[in-house]
């Protein structure tokens, strides 16, 4: 910069041309990443909307018709049950999650003794390959070789056998309790990091005035941590809404489209080759999707910077 | 903002939110989440020790005799070790890919000025929140255009899809706590931009990227739904992929199945234990997938 500064009657050509390197510089290091998000990413979104307005089916690319398959989607049962199981995934285990999550996250602020030890036990539903954990729910759900059932048993609690996710009545609940038991980790860490950035002098100052634990959490602890409870239950609703492995793995989406929800139901309309339809089903939860993701987008940006 | 390096308030003066009385309540709370989170990971590993008479005829919650035989049936008769050779292939690849590339990108959109840069940004952030059950059909049409179905190339290169956005959104995050000085430093003594990021940057920014290679290469080695759509023969499936069609398959195999979960967690976990740190870190971000 000094030798820069020191010549000055070119000083500002020398500047301009270097602004201009760095920004090609620039464009060149970030080129290989956007080549392949466009290749990979936006293109096959667009070219899933337009899919879904055409009658493809594997080896014919169809033709224009327009709402065709959404006007088809609207009327088929398996997909008006997706829209609700999907809700019903999101809402209930999102609500699970978020008092669980906060409340162990509150726990674990805490001088507790085990407080290490408990955190990286919790780490390990996590941890875990998500196909893992899905596998092992179902086996602890069937009425075979079930542990839930020989738990229950064995306590004396409830000696019938129950095939959870054979019946339409708890195989919601039953992929609910998986998916909140491998999702509700994530959740608390971040949580937990969010409460260790708050200032202790503000909790001083609320006892000062004469707060009890639950004033203080709702006036310090709520607002210091807004942000990052709606960052994470955004994110989390996106993920779970579009998860495939949770059900994919423990029901397929039965019995009887009891637990169908929008991946599995788009994946098996793959599979019977009617693309058209197929794509429809997925691009039937973009506006919601978008939604979620500039708002969520927006909250990152604002965080990070 | 990175909470690792941000000094901890001092501890001392943090009140206590529960009275002594309320211990009691609070480790019996603790005590029951213990068990709810343990008791699946325990049933998942006697299952995979038992025999099949004590899986399904006479269950107990202890196993009697305990047995490796299941993973003696999943590796020999079920050849587990080519899933896992496939998946090991495709998840490096995809890792050390992905860390070249998002690092020029990161490097590109904390060190350089020039317009679109917040474009790009959030383009990316677009990305890696752009679900995976939104592409595959797409994907699929492309992928068998461009003559890579049921081939590992082709998954790696439909897993760049999630990883990319992913590591270029976190590797971002650790550059930006880098200071620039070093570098700039050693510009002005001649070395190149690329020389600065991988003879400063990189090195200094280590710990991140074991952290996002972790990420990525386990992000890999966990994906089913692309693996399922574009793999057809049985010599080319993943792990995932492998334990996914032991339970479609006619007779359900628990024992060989929850010897390959153990298999295919063990790894994983041990990666994910190890790089606990650096990953609260990035969780500040608010940006990892779980």
């Amino acid at each position: 910069m000094a030798v820069i500064a020191s010549r000055r009657p070119t000083e500002r050509r020398v500047l301009l041309t270097f602004a201009r390197r760095n920004a090609l510089w620039g464009y060149l290091f970030v080129l290989p990443a956007c080549a392949i998000l466009l290749g990979l990413v936006a293109y096959p979104f667009f070219y899933a909307i337009f899919i879904s307005f055409t009658s493809r089916v594997v080896g014919d690319p169809g033709e224009w018709v327009g709402l065709a398959n959404f006007r088809y989607l609207f009327g088929w049962s398996s997909f008006t049950k997706a829209v609700r199981n999907t809700i019903v995934l999101v809402v209930v285990s999102d609500i699970l999650k978020l008092v669980i999550g906060l409340g162990l996250a509150l726990i674990l602020n805490e001088r507790i003794r085990g407080r290490g030890l408990f955190r990286s036990f919790m780490l390990l539903p996590w941890a875990m390959p998500a196909f893992v954990a899905f596998l092992t729910w179902r086996l602890l759900f069937m009425p075979i070789g079930g542990g839930i059932n020989l738990l229950l048993s064995e306590s004396g609690l409830y000696t019938d056998i129950i095939d959870w996710l054979g019946q339409r009545s708890t195989a919601m609940p039953a992929v609910i309790i998986a998916t909140v038991w491998r999702g509700f980790p994530f959740w608390c860490i971040s949580f937990l990091a969010a409460l260790q950035t708050v200032p202790s002098e503000l909790y001083e100052a609320a006892k000062i005035d004469g707060a009890n634990a639950w004033q203080r959490f709702l006036a310090v602890t709520l607002p210091s941590i807004r942000q990052v409870i709606l960052i994470v239950v955004l994110l989390s609703s996106i993920w779970t809404a579009n998860s495939f492995e949770n059900i994919w793995i423990m029901t397929q989406g039965g019995p009887s489209d009891a637990t169908m929800v929008f991946p599995v139901l788009a994946y098996f309309g793959m599979q019977s080759q009617r693309l058209g339809e197929a794509a429809a089903v997925s691009v039937a939860m973009i506006p919601v999707l978008a939604l979620l993701v500039i708002v969520v987008t927006t909250l990152m940006r604002e965080d990070e910077a | 903002m990175i909470a690792g390096r941000v000094q901890p308030a001092p501890r001392v003066s943090r009140p206590r939110l529960f009275a002594r009385g309320q211990r009691l309540l609070i480790y019996a709370i603790l005590l029951i989440v213990l068990a709810a989170i343990l008791f699946p990971i325990y049933w998942m590993a006697t299952i995979s020790l038992k025999l099949p008479r004590e899986i399904y005829r006479q269950p107990s919650l202890w196993p009697k005799i305990v047995t490796l035989d299941n993973y003696r049936v999943l590796i020999e008769e079920k050849g587990f070790l080519t899933n896992i050779r496939n998946s090991l292939i495709v998840a490096s690849s995809v890792t050390v890919l992905c860390l070249l590339i998002a690092s020029f990108a990161a490097y590109s959109l904390v060190r350089f000025r020039y317009r679109f840069k917040g474009v790009i940004g959030r383009l990316i952030l677009f990305a890696y929140l752009t679900p995976t059950s939104l592409l595959f059909i797409p994907l699929s049409i492309i992928v068998a255009r461009l003559n890579l179905g049921n081939s590992l190339h082709g998954l790696i290169i439909v897993y760049l899809t999630f990883a990319l956005p992913l590591s270029t959104w976190l590797l971002s995050g650790y550059f930006r706590s880098v200071p620039a000085e070093l570098e700039e430093q050693a510009m002005v003594d001649g070395t190149t931009r690329i020389g600065a990021l991988f003879r400063i940057l990189l090195p200094l920014s280590a710990p991140g990227l074991v952290a996002v290679g972790i990420f990525t290469f386990t992000g890999a080695w966990n994906e089913l739904l692309l693996a399922l759509i574009f793999i057809t023969s049985e010599d080319k499936r993943t792990v995932p992929l492998a334990l996914q069609y032991l339970i479609t398959g006619d007779v359900l195999l628990w024992g060989p199945i929850m010897a390959g979960a153990v298999l295919s967690a063990v790894p994983v976990v041990v990666l994910y234990l190890l790089a606990q740190r650096f990953m609260v870190q990035g969780m500040t971000h608010g940006s990892v997938k779980g």
